[in-house]
């Protein structure tokens, strides 16, 4: 009795607050996905999946689709590799593969500093870095050496890459602290061993590091792939044209920013919401069963 | 501000309670409390605060609103994102009485129209002037911000400025060079060479990253070319109107310049950075509209003097002739429907519309307003005389298109188009089937509120 | 092979590296601290020219015009009791689901963690619709409503509950069972123990999440951008939006250069103060 008076009022407030503010506006979403609510009048008409239907011939959104689908398949594995080279010469890349390189401590506070940022400062920022002319940061200097501007922001062909530049040049610096975590709970003696066998620094990277630091990688690659399917905040603020230009950056969550509060379709934004929640579902659930199988195999 | 823990912990423990009561995410039809007739009522203002800032309506409007009826109570705020701040209080039942509904985070208008959001400012035309009793309203303003304002044949929209679109220049650069404004495509393109082998400034810019800078002269020209049915067809979203020869023509030429006149980098730059530029003599020539000039007041040179050329005759067989213009009102005023004093919001509208209010509004903010004479005897600023005198000129010969404001998946489509075009991206012939397919996709989509002109 | 202090190409290679990715870094941040000194004629011609004077007006129009001040006191306490909360109420539903198998302890779980897959934007509206709801419930409305800082924070406090109770609940499993079991024996109550022996026992996990709890809510936008319309209220996120987009119709970019180095710098001071703390919070907590 006593045990379950205490079960329940450890979670009757979190609980509460998380039904009234989360679960209440989001089960009214799935239903405006059902209406073709203009999100102004306050009755919606209730127009069962025709929503659903209209988003499968939907071009931009599919386009749209496909730009997660590539920052999927990149950002965390190239975030991934960048951390774990750069954790691995700050912990163990030093001289006899026991501390790390010279600066390490002064590398590893700087490497954090993109993650304090707020993601909309970091995306004005970064407006200016792009600049098409020679007040931009990365352009004078080309242009000071005779070449021809970058159109980072500007160049439909470019400007995908320049996002997924950001989103990593702000993400590495979080999972370096991760990995270095990691990193520092690995017994110094595995080192030790590998270094007698004659392992050198490269091979006992592969061998050794990669191996022991199978857990938190995992985790990293499920936090990065549901940054990979938002990355809204980013395209929102820098991009022309919010996914822009002719929509070679958008991204799912900006085409459903964009069907509500732009085109005032709130119903087919909110379905659009549903496929993009099945989405980021379906990710999280395939890569938590892929690792399970992979560890059964071990 | 203070919220200690323990106030904070309590407010959560009471949660449960009203759970039950708020756990229904619905909106709310709302009584509006402050109804009580005769009563001090209060009157909430949304300005939209882009170019022309929100002290106009603190410094002017709403002290002569107060004059006449000194017991409301003015509630005056200003956003520059419209829509996040007030479309839940549409949807919620409860708008603020009048709105500034302008920007590039304005609401859509097709879908308050649609949704009867907006109140039918018919009777406002109808009523007294603010100034003299005998004068009606409607007899008052510009003829084109009633035509504008209307969809469905029911006036909402109260346009309070008259944009006057054009090629904007220095008087300045151009005397000093030995430039003139040029009346033919011909001479257009002769100078945008003279200009580009002078080496001192780029010929030609416009806003790259918002190429409605740029679809905006597009379609005057191919207006001019063609006739005003051009626009018509637009935007009544007739089979191919964007596929007309008159668009074709227009399109050909602009993708020219875009080839070979563009400042460097203006794909990447926005207005800002392009006008700016221009004040700078790093390029000559841009298309905008008369806010031009007090947008750019903190950065203009004070001899740079503003000048504006309409489009240059084309082919020799122009439908419509030399001067022709594209104006428009904008700064869009609205009184929601449900708003809680509509009759206030109205008397409002009605004191912005006295010829002291738009005079001084004008003077203000430096551009023209829709109130007829209001800038009589004013001392007016090269651009705004500029613009005033190509107004005149082209007498009876306006154009306008509304598609964008009625269509936004259209607008964005035309944007995207549009800078490929500019840049190379396109073929006018494609950039023309491209656009013309989303408008028949939008065509087609029952979900869509259609309208007419 | 052995291994001497010599720099071999491959030493010189990762100080490369290394140096490449610190560069990257710094430079920008730099650059935006240099322009918010310039003035706007120097913004917009070479990128890397350096300021003929040193404008610190703009700073003191930043600060003024735009009550980067007022809105970062905002955020400060906002973030303050916002994660406060969080931390409580997160630590609490976590170790509950955490350490006691109960019937609809699975499904409770789950519908914490399924708020991770949710796109924010959907549930603006309603949102805005619950919040002034809960603004009409007699004697705490008022403070709780839209343009309440509370009702903000209870928001934010429902919203960052996925994450928290995921990977507290995570942690709380792995903490032996032993002293709590004795602690029960010897008659001390759930509450106590959990207040007493298994929150000191957690401290690196809650460390950890209180610090992503903390950068999460400072970099808040939408949710607030909705919730409150008073300019008063307003937090710092609010504030550098609302400038950068001032920016485009004011063309004071060096007052927004100015609001970013504002808004920049304090983080970066309470980054490298704490650093070690965070650091080392880190590690403990990401490690199960």
């Amino acid at each position: 009795m006593r045990r379950r008076l205490f079960i329940f009022s450890f979670l009757v407030a979190p609980v509460t607050l998380y039904l009234v503010y989360v679960i209440a506006p989001y089960a009214q979403a799935f239903y405006i996905a059902m209406t073709n609510w203009r999100g102004v009048n306050a009755a919606p008409q209730f127009i069962g999946l025709e929503n659903f239907g209209r988003l499968l011939g939907d071009g931009v959104f599919w386009k749209a689709v496909g730009h997660n689908a590539l920052l999927l398949a990149l950002l965390p594995v190239i975030t991934i590799a960048l951390a774990l080279v750069f954790a691995y010469l700050l912990n163990v890349g030093g001289a006899g593969g026991r501390t790390g390189v010279w600066g390490s401590k002064f590398y590893r506070v700087l490497f954090f500093f993109p993650q304090v940022l707020a993601v909309t400062i970091v995306a004005v920022l970064f407006q200016q870095v792009f600049r098409p002319d020679d007040s931009g940061m990365l352009n004078a200097p080309l242009m000071a050496l005779g070449l021809k501007p970058v159109g980072f922001l500007s160049n439909p062909s470019i400007a995908l890459w320049s996002v997924m530049a950001v989103l990593i040049w702000q993400a590495v610096g979080f999972y370096v602290v991760l990995f270095s975590a990691g990193l520092a709970s690995i017994p110094r003696e595995m080192f030790e061993a590998a270094q007698i066998d004659g392992a050198g620094r490269m091979s006992m990277f592969f061998r050794v590091t990669l191996p022991l630091l199978r857990d938190t990688v995992q985790v990293a690659w499920v936090y990065l792939g549901i940054i990979a399917m938002d990355a809204f905040a980013i395209v929102w603020v820098m991009t022309d044209q919010h996914g822009g230009p002719d929509r070679s950056t958008t991204v799912m969550a900006a085409e459903i920013y964009r069907n509500a509060f732009q085109y005032f379709q709130f119903g087919y934004a909110s379905a659009l919401g549903v496929v993009m929640f099945f989405f980021v579902l379906g990710f999280a659930v395939l890569s938590l069963r892929l690792s399970r199988r992979e560890r059964i195999e071990f | 501000m203070s919220v200690s823990r323990r106030e904070l912990l309590r407010a959560a423990a009471l949660i449960p309670a009203a759970g039950a009561l708020a756990a229904c995410a619905t909106p709310v039809q709302q009584t509006p409390a402050t109804q009580a007739a005769g009563a001090k009522k209060a009157l909430e203002v949304w300005i939209f605060d882009g170019g022309f800032g929100h002290q106009y309506a603190t410094d002017i409007h709403q002290p002569l609103f107060k004059s006449k009826f000194p017991d409301v109570e003015v509630k005056h705020n200003f956003t520059k994102e419209i829509t996040k701040v007030l479309q839940p209080r549409f949807a919620g039942g409860n708008p603020p009485d009048v709105i500034d509904n302008s920007g590039a985070n304005a609401m859509d208008f097709g879908a308050l129209a649609q949704d009867g959001q907006l109140l039918d400012l018919g009777p406002l035309l109808e009523m007294p002037s603010w100034d003299d009793e005998s004068v009606k309203v409607k007899d008052t303003v510009d003829p084109a911000v009633i035509n504008f304002g209307t969809f469905d044949g029911k006036f909402f929209v109260l346009g309070y400025v008259n944009y006057i679109f054009g090629v904007w220049y220095s008087q300045k650069a151009f005397t000093d060079n030995g430039w003139a404004a040029p009346k033919t495509w011909d001479d257009f393109i002769a100078l945008c060479e003279t200009i580009k082998k002078s080496g001192k400034m780029a010929p030609f810019t416009y806003a790259g990253k918002h190429p409605q800078y740029l679809y905006e002269i597009l379609l005057t020209m191919a207006a001019k070319i063609g006739g005003n049915d051009v626009l018509v067809n637009i935007d009544n979203l007739e089979d191919g109107a964007w596929k007309a020869p008159a668009m074709l023509e227009a399109a050909t030429r602009w993708a020219e310049v875009g080839a070979k006149y563009l400042m460097e980098g203006t794909a990447g730059l926005d207005h800002v950075q392009t006008q700016t530029a221009q004040n700078k003599y790093e390029v000559a020539m841009l298309p905008s509209g008369s806010w031009l000039e007090n947008e750019q007041k903190s950065t203009t040179p004070p001899d740079f003097a503003y000048g504006m050329f309409p489009v240059p005759d084309v082919t020799g067989s122009d439908k419509l002739p030399y001067g022709t213009l594209h104006t428009q009102p904008g700064e869009n005023f609205i009184v929601p429907a449900k708003a809680a004093n509509t009759q206030g919001g109205v008397d409002y509208l009605r004191a912005m519309l006295s010829k002291k209010a738009a005079g001084d509004f004008s003077k203000m903010v430096a551009t023209v307003s829709v109130v007829k004479g209001a800038g009589e005897g004013l001392e007016l600023s090269p651009g705004v005389k500029s613009a005033s005198a190509a107004v005149a000129a082209a007498g009876s010969n306006t154009v306008f298109y509304r598609w964008q404001s009625w269509y936004a998946q259209l607008k964005d489509e035309a944007i995207a188009a549009t800078g490929q075009l500019m840049t190379g991206g396109v073929t006018p012939e494609k950039y023309l089937e491209r656009i013309q397919a989303k408008a028949e996709e939008i065509k087609k989509d029952s979900s869509i509120k259609k309208f007419k002109r | 092979m052995s291994r001497k202090h010599h720099l071999g190409p491959l030493n010189v290679l990762m100080h490369i590296a290394l140096a490449v990715w610190a560069l990257l870094i710094i430079v920008p941040l730099v650059w935006t601290f240099l322009a918010s000194v310039k003035s706007e004629d120097e913004i917009f011609s070479d990128a890397w020219s350096l300021p003929a004077t040193l404008r610190w007006d703009n700073f003191a129009r930043a600060w003024e015009q735009a009550h980067i001040g007022q809105y970062m006191l905002n955020s400060v306490i906002v973030v303050f009791f916002g994660v406060l909360g969080t931390m409580l109420l997160g630590s609490m539903a976590a170790y509950v689901l955490a350490r006691y198998p109960f019937r609809g302890n699975r499904a409770i779980y789950l519908l914490f963690v399924s708020g991770l897959a949710f796109p924010i934007y959907l549930a603006l509206t309603p949102l805005f619709f619950v919040v002034q709801n809960m603004g009409t419930i007699p004697v705490i409305g008022p403070y709780i409503g839209l343009n309440t800082h509370a009702g903000l924070i209870l928001v934010y406090i429902a919203y960052s509950m996925p994450f928290t109770v995921f990977f507290l609940a995570a942690f709380f499993r792995t903490l032996p069972t032993a002293v709590a079991e004795a602690a029960l024996v010897d008659g001390a109550s759930h509450t106590r123990i959990f207040f007493q022996i298994m929150l000191p026992m957690a401290r690196p996990g809650i460390v950890s999440i209180t610090i992503f709890n903390v950068l999460g809510q400072w970099n808040q936008y939408q949710k607030p951008l909705v919730l409150l319309q008073d300019r008063d209220k307003w937090v710092l996120t609010q504030g550098i939006a609302d400038i950068s987009t001032a920016a485009g119709y004011d063309q004071d970019w060096s007052a927004l250069f100015a609001a970013l180095t504002l808004a920049i710098l304090p983080m970066l001071i309470v980054y490298t103060i704490f650093q070690r703390q965070i650091q080392s919070g880190l590690t403990a907590g990401a490690l199960k």
